[in-house]
């Protein structure tokens, strides 16, 4: 029998949600782009990152197509039309010129990042983490990257890890060669648009046979009112080639939707193995009105061209008031693997529409989806998914699980899952399930001597944890915290 | 989306396209270029069906037109057959079916191709009135070439039980769609299905429960066999309202595919809007097991018998949970005669 006294008592804590820590807002010197979108924006933009001739003809070709695109209307999650004249697509702290040394950065900007808990200086660790390994970071503050660290330590085994603007000037070849292999200008209405205005972002390469020495993060802040973030990263890992990628984002709590449209390309040659992990902690908006909050509209996608490659997404999805995003796996080479592990959280009015496709193109190829959705409060998850194999990708292979919880009467919870199988020797294996914490458990679990918010978190840390256990223990740590302040009381 | 309202009007393009999220595995904007002439009236003497003998109350709809089915009190057995006669004309049948508080009826439904290439519509409205039983079982036996959609629309009473089992061999494009509006309070629903396909041929069983009250629940398995380069479809939806408390609802699709360049999609989506449920699905594609086909090798069956003997258990399963008894045997013996084994 439900517990009504429970139930009411939990969605109360679920509404009671500690406030989001990160909506803070600096005061910190910027310039803009003129507000609005057009060819001469665009022209604005690459001036301002004195960028070569080809890359303004790239991202102006794309412009043109965008303005032929339709915005995509099948996902679930609704908003009103976005005005992509009434935005500034270009904001950047004003610096002064000149190589960049951590002691330049403005001080304004480092304590932004001390305050979020990101270690900007190489001796510094990841605090209440004994013995945790190093980890550069790229600082990425609206649209330009402030600094990047640990690049010397790792230029010395070969790999490159810099802001995008920064590959551009140093290593146009590589940019050129691999910028909208994987995720084409035109492949859909955001990815088109970041493609034309896209600022900063990261950039890496790890030479063959090189497993970079630690692990690589990239700290998104938006800052800047009226202003969308469209960061570009590009991750090549060359033959038999191995690295741990980590990004991590947060925005100031504002009553105005800001538009985060980023693209993110992987590419992984014969051998080599991506792990990408992703903590995305933007500001979900007014919990009670709905108001303000990020729209998290993303392309990511990873191109395994070479043989036995294997790539990972492991995704905690806590922030944003609208998620949409699918990251992907095209798993061309023989024998390579994609992985896609996620937990998203959604409470208030956040509504996300997330999932993976996974691309079986090559023979041998294999797959295995897990995803956890959480949803809380008024707010609606969905886990959309694709799993197609291509006529020669015989022997592939895909498990998928799914699973969804519901705290509270009002919340949705939606698993919509695509499966296109064209050959008959592959095996795909699909199960969801959608229900809420177990009263039993519930009752066991607090009879032992639990509180009840302890019970919740102890069964939410269980219904998490195939996914927690993915992430590196840099993240793990930081998404354990956000999972229970999502949370914090649960459920009936 | 219907064929008849398209071809009436003369405007090919309100047919139903991929780009249609509901149809986006079943075109048929891209297939159809031309509106088809009406199917002339069907004066031929009708051939005998598989069910004939158990009809209490007996329809032939012959090219098209409309029938009524009322089982008002009692236990009544229903035979409909949807004939097809001629070449490459299209026609439309309507037929509404009423069980009332406390009746039971058994719907024995087939599907008949005797002409080629043809383009069949046919609209099912169903209703069942509070405690009223309904076990729908569809043969469709539709021509290679032709272009079938079937659609029915149900609605349930409270505390009603709806059974129904679809076995089809599939068509150029054959669509059999079943909509189902779930009150909740102690109604049941199991819903099945069977596709088994060869050559070129393609269908698409698709399903949509809307769960509207507490205390429902749904039980829906599905399975199918694709071999050479046909083409199987099967979306499943089950929407859960607002305050549909304690439903329970669960889905299972398998697929076998025999061939490399055969093909399965499948779409089996859940969209739950409240807490209090339980609900499931599980999905899963792939080839017949080599280690049992092996076993069955070792034990001295040949491999196109062991082959046949695994699919029919594979499918077999569907077969199982029909309940009227005779009507099993004659679904069971389908299966066989696609299968090209005796009993």
């Amino acid at each position: 029998m439900a517990n009504p006294r429970i139930a009411t008592q939990t969605v109360e804590h679920v509404e009671r949600l500690e406030a989001y820590e990160h909506g803070f807002v600096s005061d910190i010197e910027q310039e803009f782009a003129p507000k609005g979108l057009s060819a001469d924006t665009i022209r604005f933009i690459s001036a301002k990152k004195e960028e070569p001739q080809w890359l303004l003809d790239w991202r102006l070709e794309a412009f043109e197509r965008w303005q032929e695109l339709e915005e995509p209307a099948w996902a679930k999650v609704h908003f009103p039309r976005i005005d992509y004249q009434d935005a500034y697509y270009y904001a950047a702290p004003k610096t002064k010129e000149g190589p960049k040394s951590l002691d330049e950065v403005d001080p304004e900007i480092l304590a932004v990042y001390a305050k979020l808990g990101i270690p900007l200086g190489e001796q510094a660790v990841l605090a209440g983490v004994q013995g945790a390994p190093k980890y550069a970071v790229d600082a990425v503050f609206d649209s330009v990257s402030v600094v990047t660290t640990f690049k010397k330590e790792l230029a010395a085994v070969g790999v490159i890890f810099c802001s995008f603007s920064e590959a551009v000037r140093e290593h146009p070849e590589l940019v050129k060669k691999y910028l909208g292999s994987v995720v084409p200008t035109s492949d859909n209405y955001y990815a088109c648009l970041n493609s034309a205005v896209f600022s900063d972002g990261s950039f890496v390469y790890v030479p063959p046979g090189v497993r970079c020495p630690m692990e690589l993060s990239t700290y998104f802040r938006i800052n800047a009112a009226e202003s969308g973030q469209f960061e570009r990263t590009l991750i090549i890992a060359d033959k038999a080639a191995y690295v741990s990628y980590l990004e991590g984002c947060t925005a100031p709590m504002r009553d105005e939707n800001q538009l985060h449209a980023a693209v993110v390309e992987l590419v992984l040659l014969e051998d080599a193995e991506i792990k990408y992990s992703t903590v995305q902690n933007w500001y979900p908006g007014d919990p009670q009105t709905g108001k303000g909050g990020i729209y998290n509209f993303v392309t990511k996608r990873a191109d395994c061209r070479g043989d036995r490659s294997k790539v990972s997404w492991t995704q905690v999805e806590t922030g944003s008031a609208i998620t949409w995003k699918y990251p992907s796996c095209l798993l061309r080479g023989e024998g390579s693997v994609g992985e896609f592990y996620s937990i998203a959280i959604t409470n208030g009015r956040q509504q996300a529409d997330t999932g993976t496709k996974m691309i079986h193109l090559g023979a041998n190829t294999r797959s295995r989806i897990i995803s956890k959705g959480i949803s809380a409060g008024k707010s609606s998850n969905t886990y959309r998914g694709l799993v197609s194999a291509h006529p020669k990708a015989t022997g592939s292979r895909n498990f998928t699980q799914c699973d969804s919880l519901l705290i509270g009467k009002d919340c949705a919870a939606h698993t919509v899952p695509y499966i296109e199988a064209r050959n008959g020797h592959s095996i795909f294996e699909h199960e969801a399930t959608t229900t809420r914490l177990s009263e039993d458990q519930l009752f066991y679990a607090q009879q032992r001597g639990l509180s009840e918010e302890e019970a919740v978190q102890l069964l939410v840390n269980g219904f998490v944890r195939e996914v927690l256990q993915e992430l590196p223990m840099e993240f793990a740590v930081e998404a354990q915290k956000l999972v229970a302040i999502s949370l914090e009381g649960s459920v009936g | 989306m219907s064929l008849a309202t398209a071809f009436k009007s003369g405007d090919l393009t309100l047919l139903p396209s991929k780009r249609d999220e509901d149809w986006r595995w079943t075109d048929l904007r891209g297939l159809i270029r031309e509106v088809p002439p009406p199917s002339p009236a069907f004066n031929g003497e009708t051939p005998p069906g598989v069910f004939d003998h158990l009809a209490e109350d007996f329809h032939v709809l012959a090219n098209g037109g409309s029938a009524q089915i009322v089982a008002d009190e009692g236990e009544l057995t229903a035979v409909l057959r949807f004939l097809s006669a001629n070449d490459g004309t299209a026609h439309a049948a309507k037929v509404s079916i009423e069980v009332a508080a406390g009746a039971s009826l058994t719907l024995l439904e087939t599907y008949e191709g005797y002409g080629a290439g043809y383009f069949a519509q046919a609209d099912l409205t169903i209703r069942l009135g509070e405690g009223a039983k309904l076990e729908r079982i569809v043969l469709a036996g539709d021509d290679a070439e032709a272009i079938s959609v079937s659609q029915a629309e149900v609605t349930l009473a409270a505390g009603s039980s709806y059974a129904q089992t679809v076995l089809t061999d599939g068509a150029k494009r054959q669509r059999i769609e079943t909509r189902i509006a779930h009150p909740g309070a102690g109604a049941s629903v199991r819903l099945d299905g069977g596709y088994l396909l060869r050559d070129r041929r393609h269908a698409d069983l698709t399903t949509a429960i809307a769960h509207e009250g507490v205390d429902g629940t749904t039980s829906q398995l599905t399975k199918g066999v694709v071999d050479d380069q046909a083409r199987g479809v099967f979306q499943g939806r089950i929407t859960v309202a607002h305050g549909a408390d304690r439903t329970d609802a669960r889905m299972g699709h398998h697929a076998l595919i025999l061939s490399d360049r055969a093909e399965v999609d499948a779409k089996p989506e859940l969209l739950i809007f409240a807490d209090d449920v339980q609900c499931a699905h599980g999905n899963t594609v792939g080839a017949l097991d080599e280690n049992q086909l092996f076993y069955a090798q070792q034990r001295g069956l040949p491999a196109d018998a062991a082959r046949a003997l695994l699919t029919a258990a594979f499918v077999g399963e569907v077969i199982d949970r029909i309940e009227h008894e005779t009507a099993r045997e004659t679904a069971r013996a389908w299966l066989n005669q696609w299968l090209g084994v005796g009993e």
